[in-house]
């Protein structure tokens, strides 16, 4: 019995993986970035990844609904804020634990896209765009407003940690085993719905509404469903995010602001819009850049690394439109040709994989 | 009891009159062509019997049932399909997923089986066209005769009762035409209750598979018979005065 | 019973609030009925203005012209500036509309950061064309119009916004290529099946579109915000902008007008009226941040019952 199961599994790990070059490579960042800790690297660059890997879900989150069904969102720190406000504040005003704390956060973050989505599925392209930009300062309007039962821009201090009773070194490990896991299950949860029926209809959305309602697509209710995805997963990655150590054990108004909001767009852009992959790729990448090499190893003052950053967006989009990262590495390991100039954000019907199937 | 039956359409944009209290319909079975020359109102009629135009007055009955203010995905389910003048594949999607978008989902499978279910149907809907060797292409990077046969293989995923092709020999060569008529021909035998309706120019391929023909001029209904009727009409002729038969 | 004082007093800071939004909001619609982009560095490039006028007509810069001067400079100097970057950035990438939008924040966030860089992230004083004025002229800066106490600063800078509003207007229905702009913003199919050469007319509108900003940077910055310019201040007014944008239709000039009058008097009954009674019934205390909130609020009602915005294109083909 149990070998069977495990030739099974073998033999798919074979077809699904082994194949299919890119996912090996992804396979094997993978195992690099469970490995790391125990190389007895700096506490600095496991805190910094242990957010990256938070930021990669919130990254994927936005590729999701953005690269995928083209509702453009310039305000996704919104979900990012819920979720941080609503584990912080119940736990403010209730004291209730983070394992409950949390999976209610995802509720309220869903339910908000819920109520957001209305409004935002009557509106098209550029209004919608500005009109995701105004639903962060609205939040942030309200928790400032309203700054006795939110804390205001003081902000929630003192959340609680996920491993208390362990010592330092080995609860920042604890944090980002956690967050790796995290990272990794939404990461396929979303990869599969962009790879399902659910994910060839929102990009039938993105690339033409008329021809998909011809098709017999309500589109409205995909679009919905796409919204609320997203926001599910940008509200987790807010809330747990909120009890970081690397957070500092904090909810305050940064979670909502714009800075997130966009590079959300420019790890994207960076990694390869629609890939769902390539974001996550380009927040690990990026993140080490901005926050370790560029500040501990050469220490060059934030003005000018915003200033680059920048600048290296607006070049990336000039000339290289949103291909990204990700489909330039699919590319060359593929069948070793020259990069095509589609960004295809299809289902990606493995070549070798359909190969072995023929035989 | 008709499959489609149109009455008093009238669709008018600012001044003009697209389309001027139309009649007609379509019978189980039927293949009808709709012809007429340019600006005459024959893709408005197809976008307010979808449901993308709202008429101004009128009915529209399928099955015996109003379907006049249906959202155009509603339409589709209940058995109307329709093919665009200028194709609108889905660019980013290989041309399997161009057809599978189409495709309505089988109902009691487990999860896994349905995808292969769905990619097993998508394949033959292909095949019907002609379509299987390019399956895995993006559609961004196929030509536009084939397109053109995906465009139809898109429509006829959703299982139409009634199926409505707008020009879809536009910009076909005299191959590419020829095997598109054969293949229209084979579908109507596959499935002899489907009713289908042309909208098309290119006459000489039109006559030849059309049992009736309807021509519009300026919105309005000026002839309706068989296809060597009409070719001898003294009312289609004029008005169709310099264009090549 | 209805004080009589506020009402006077909401009317005339409304209308002169709406004035001065409706010049930073028409070059907002402008570029985009032109062009299709939806500028998000419009709210660096009012802040540039601010900057390059405090930069002149300060000793900051080792400068200090006539205050005229410097505000004609700043306002040309940003319009070079505005088409120059739309050529080389937004230009490549106008057909996308994610990517043009991209492009200018980054652009933002550049303009952001260099003016840290060369200024500090503390706020700079701005000098008042009004109160400049008012010197000249011998009196205070101060004057009672209808029983409501105004400032100089504040009635300049009203009559400057409409007169160059104004302007703009006889230059699109007269100039030819106010025509053209007008055309395009209208049917853009239509306008450039006609031949209408979209590149230029595009940095042109740029330019007019930048300017407008800089101009209502130092105007508005002088007569209203406290006098203070600060590296993050572009978000404020880009908010606006949009706000009344979306609010009257994008590309709309009407609607840009329209839109202004209603935010400038929403915004204005706010904070004279509404948030001191709200601050009293719930018990906290008033504040700028709800305004906004309650700006952007309007501005989702209005879409949702006009998904286009009030003046907007309407699409055909859709239900």
């Amino acid at each position: 019995m149990a070998t069977t199961y495990l030739r099974r599994f073998y033999s798919s790990f074979l077809a699904h993986i082994y194949d299919i070059p890119p996912r090996l490579l992804a396979l094997l960042g993978i195992l690099l970035l469970i490995c790391l800790p125990l190389a007895g690297l700096s506490a600095r660059i496991l805190l910094i990844l242990t957010t990256a890997f938070i930021l990669g879900i919130f990254a994927a989150s936005w590729d999701l609904l953005v690269g995928r069904t083209g509702q453009i969102s310039l305000g996704h720190a919104l979900f990012f804020g819920i979720g941080a406000y609503s584990t912080g504040l119940l736990f403010y005003h209730l004291n209730w634990p983070l394992w409950i704390t949390i999976p209610l956060s995802l509720i309220i973050g869903s339910l908000a896209a819920l109520l957001i989505g209305f409004p935002c599925l009557r509106v098209k392209g550029h209004y919608l765009a500005l009109v995701t930009l105004a639903f962060p300062i609205i939040l942030m309007g309200l928790i400032l407003y309203f700054r006795d039962f939110t804390r205001g821009d003081f902000g929630i201090w003192n959340l609680p940690s996920y491993f208390p009773t362990l010592p330092y070194t080995q609860q920042l490990i604890a944090e980002y085993y956690l967050c790796l896991f995290l990272l990794l299950a939404s990461a396929i949860i979303m990869y599969k719905i962009a790879n399902s029926k659910i994910g060839i209809v929102f990009v039938s959305i993105l690339d033409d509404e008329l021809a998909s309602k011809a098709s017999g697509i309500n589109i409205t209710r995909y679009k919905m469903m796409a919204f609320v995805i997203s926001g599910l997963f940008a509200t987790l990655a807010g809330s747990v995010n909120a009890h970081l150590m690397a957070n500092g054990h904090v909810t305050s108004l940064a979670s909502l602001r714009i800075t997130l909001s966009f590079m959300a767009v420019a790890w994207t852009i960076f990694g390869g819009i629609g890939t769902i992959t390539g974001p996550i790729a380009g927040v690990l990448i990026l993140e080490i850049l901005d926050k370790y090499v560029l500040t501990e190893v050469i220490d060059v003052p934030s003005s000018w690394r915003l200033i680059s950053y920048s600048a290296f967006v607006i070049i990336l989009v000039i000339f290289w439109r949103g291909r990204g990262l990700a489909r330039f590495v699919t590319d060359k390991l593929e069948d070793f040709e020259e990069a095509r100039d589609i960004d295809e954000r299809g289902p990606k019907i493995w070549k070798t994989y359909k190969k072995k199937e023929k035989k | 009891m008709h499959l489609l039956e149109v009455e008093n359409l009238t669709k008018s944009f600012g001044g003009l009159k697209a389309v001027n209290n139309v009649n007609f319909h379509v019978d189980e079975g039927e293949i009808v062509g709709i012809i007429g020359p340019n600006g005459a109102g024959k893709t408005t009629l197809f976008h307010i019997i979808s449901g993308f135009l709202k008429p101004d007055s009128g009915t529209m009955k399928f099955k015996g049932e109003n379907i006049l203010g249906l959202a155009p995905h509603k339409i589709v389910n209940k058995g109307i399909a329709r093919t665009f003048q200028v194709v609108r594949p889905f660019r980013h999607l290989p041309v399997i997923a161009n057809v599978m978008v189409a495709l309505k989902s089988p109902r009691g499978n487990k999860k896994i089986e349905w995808i292969k279910t769905i990619e097993r149907k998508a394949v033959d809907m292909l095949e019907d066209v002609g379509l299987t060797e390019l399956m895995l292409e993006p559609a961004e990077n196929v030509g536009h005769g084939d397109l053109k046969r995906l465009e139809m293989a898109r429509a006829l995923a959703t299982e139409p009762d009634l199926l409505m092709l707008d020009e879809p020999f536009g910009g076909l060569n005299p191959l590419e035409t020829d095997f598109l008529m054969k293949s229209i021909q084979r579908i109507h035998l596959d499935h002899p209750t489907r009713g289908i309706v042309i909208v098309e120019h290119k006459l000489y391929a039109l006559m030849k598979i059309v049992k009736r023909v309807i021509v519009l001029h300026q919105g309005e209904k000026i002839a309706e018979g068989k296809p060597e009727e009409i070719a001898k009409n003294k009312k289609v002729i004029e008005v169709y005065m310099g264009k090549a038969m | 019973m209805i004080d009589v004082e506020l009402l006077k007093s909401i009317l005339l800071y409304g209308v002169m609030t709406g004035g001065l939004y409706a010049l930073l909001a028409v070059g907002f619609s402008l570029i985009y009925g032109v062009s299709e982009v939806t500028n998000l560095a419009h709210g660096a490039l009012f802040m540039l203005g601010t900057y390059v006028f405090f930069f002149l007509a300060t000793p900051y810069g080792g400068i200090q012209t006539n205050l005229f001067l410097a505000f004609i400079l700043a306002a040309i100097s940003v319009a070079i500036v505005g088409s120059i970057l739309y050529r080389l950035t937004i230009d490549p990438v106008v057909e996308d509309p994610l990517m043009v939008m991209v492009v200018t924040i980054s652009l933002a966030m550049i303009m952001q950061e260099v003016l840290v860089l060369g200024f500090g992230s503390y706020r700079q004083r701005v000098p008042s064309i009004g109160e400049e004025l008012a010197k000249m002229l011998g009196t205070e800066d101060l004057v009672v119009v209808w029983g409501v106490k105004l400032t100089y600063s504040r009635i300049l800078a009203f009559a400057l916004s409409i007169a160059l509003f104004a302007v703009l207007l006889i230059y699109i229905t007269k100039a030819k290529s106010g025509r053209a702009m007008r055309a395009l913003s209208q049917d853009r199919e239509v306008a450039m099946l006609m031949g209408i050469n979209t590149g230029r007319l595009s940095m042109l509108a740029m330019a007019i579109s930048a300017s407008f900003a800089a101009i209502a940077g130092v105007l508005i910055t002088s007569s209203t915000g406290g006098g203070v310019t600060y590296p993050h201040i572009w978000r404020t007014p880009l908010f606006m902008a949009f706000a009344i944008v979306v609010l009257g239709g994008l590309g709309s000039i009407k609607g840009a007008f329209v839109g202004a009058f209603i935010i400038g008097y929403i915004e204005t009954i706010f904070s004279f009226a509404i948030d001191p009674i709200i601050a009293s019934i719930l018990n906290v205390p008033g504040g700028a941040s709800l305004s906004g909130a309650v700006i952007m609020a309007t501005m989702l009602l209005v879409l949702f019952f006009r998904p286009k915005g009030l003046f907007g294109k309407r699409v055909e083909l859709e239900e």
